[in-house]
């Protein structure tokens, strides 16, 4: 089996709130990241399967480019995390958004070659995601 | 207790996507412009695993690992054609063959139970992995 794993990168805008949380709970439980800011985002796929015997391919790595393209990076680019549609309800985490990528990903490609998704918000924190049986 | 150490190589080689039973027309349609001669600077991660030795504290000796790496892929691939190389004979050199001739390579000079993972870069937005036949 191998592993594919492309390497994105975005930047985005955003701030930790959580709606069940008063405004001083908020301000104590996520400190700086309460109040506006912004990330250099990298956001790695990871693609498994077998290389196809003819072409060597695992995958069409311009098919997945043009998919996290359409999926998630035209929506999260140089935006407010907090205002993306489809990121409704998301409470902007490293880990919480790897999960929302994961889900607005993995139906869009073929059935069971995402392995992994992987939000690298900074040079320090790195959040992985494989689904929820993994 | 298992650990894993990894020694990162570079290499630089070039290569092209084509399948010889293909006439010119669909390799060029496939394989678009990577059916051009082109190349890269490529990264090789190399990990081996195993208990940490309770007289050296190391899983290997990374220098070993050196030598072998060095000898086997790098020297071999460093300002190569890869398409030229017999590991490739059959095989477009693709990052995921790559990792699967690295593997091959590898694994009779490191045991197949030491050698963890092989680890291609192609660039830095792309890399793949590979941990041997049924992992």
């Amino acid at each position: 089996m191998i592993e594919l794993t492309r390497v994105y990168h975005f930047s985005a805008a955003h701030r930790l709130e959580s709606p069940m949380l008063s405004a001083e709970e908020n301000a104590r439980r996520y400190g700086p990241c309460f109040r506006p800011h912004g990330h250099n985002y990298y956001l790695e796929v990871t693609m498994r399967g077998e290389p196809d015997p003819v072409t060597g391919m695992v995958i069409d790595i311009g098919r997945v480019d043009d998919v996290v393209s359409a999926t998630v990076l035209d929506h999260v680019d140089h935006r407010t995390l907090e205002e993306v549609p489809r990121l409704g309800g998301v409470i902007t985490t490293g880990e919480s958004l790897a999960r929302a990528f994961w889900d607005l990903l993995a139906p869009a490609l073929r059935p069971g070659t995402l392995a992994r998704v992987a939000v690298v918000e900074t040079a320090k924190n790195r959040f992985e995601y494989a689904g929820e049986d993994r | 207790m298992i650990a894993y150490s990894t020694r990162r190589f570079t290499f630089a080689a070039g290569h092209r996507y084509t399948v010889d039973a293909w006439p010119a027309e669909k390799n060029e349609r496939v394989f678009g412009r990577l059916a051009v001669p082109h190349g890269h600077n490529y990264t090789l991660d190399v990990t081996v695993r195993g208990p940490i030795d309770a007289e050296t504290g190391m899983v290997i000796d990374l220098s070993e690992v050196k030598a072998v790496v060095s000898e086997t892929v790098v020297e071999r691939f460093d300002h190569a054609d890869l398409n030229a190389d017999p590991a490739f004979r059959g095989r477009v050199p693709t990052t995921e063959n790559i990792a699967v001739v690295v593997w091959e390579l590898l694994a009779p000079k490191l045991g197949g139970e030491r050698l963890w993972q092989v680890r291609v870069w192609e660039d830095p937005t792309l890399f793949v992995d590979y941990r041997g036949p049924g992992r």
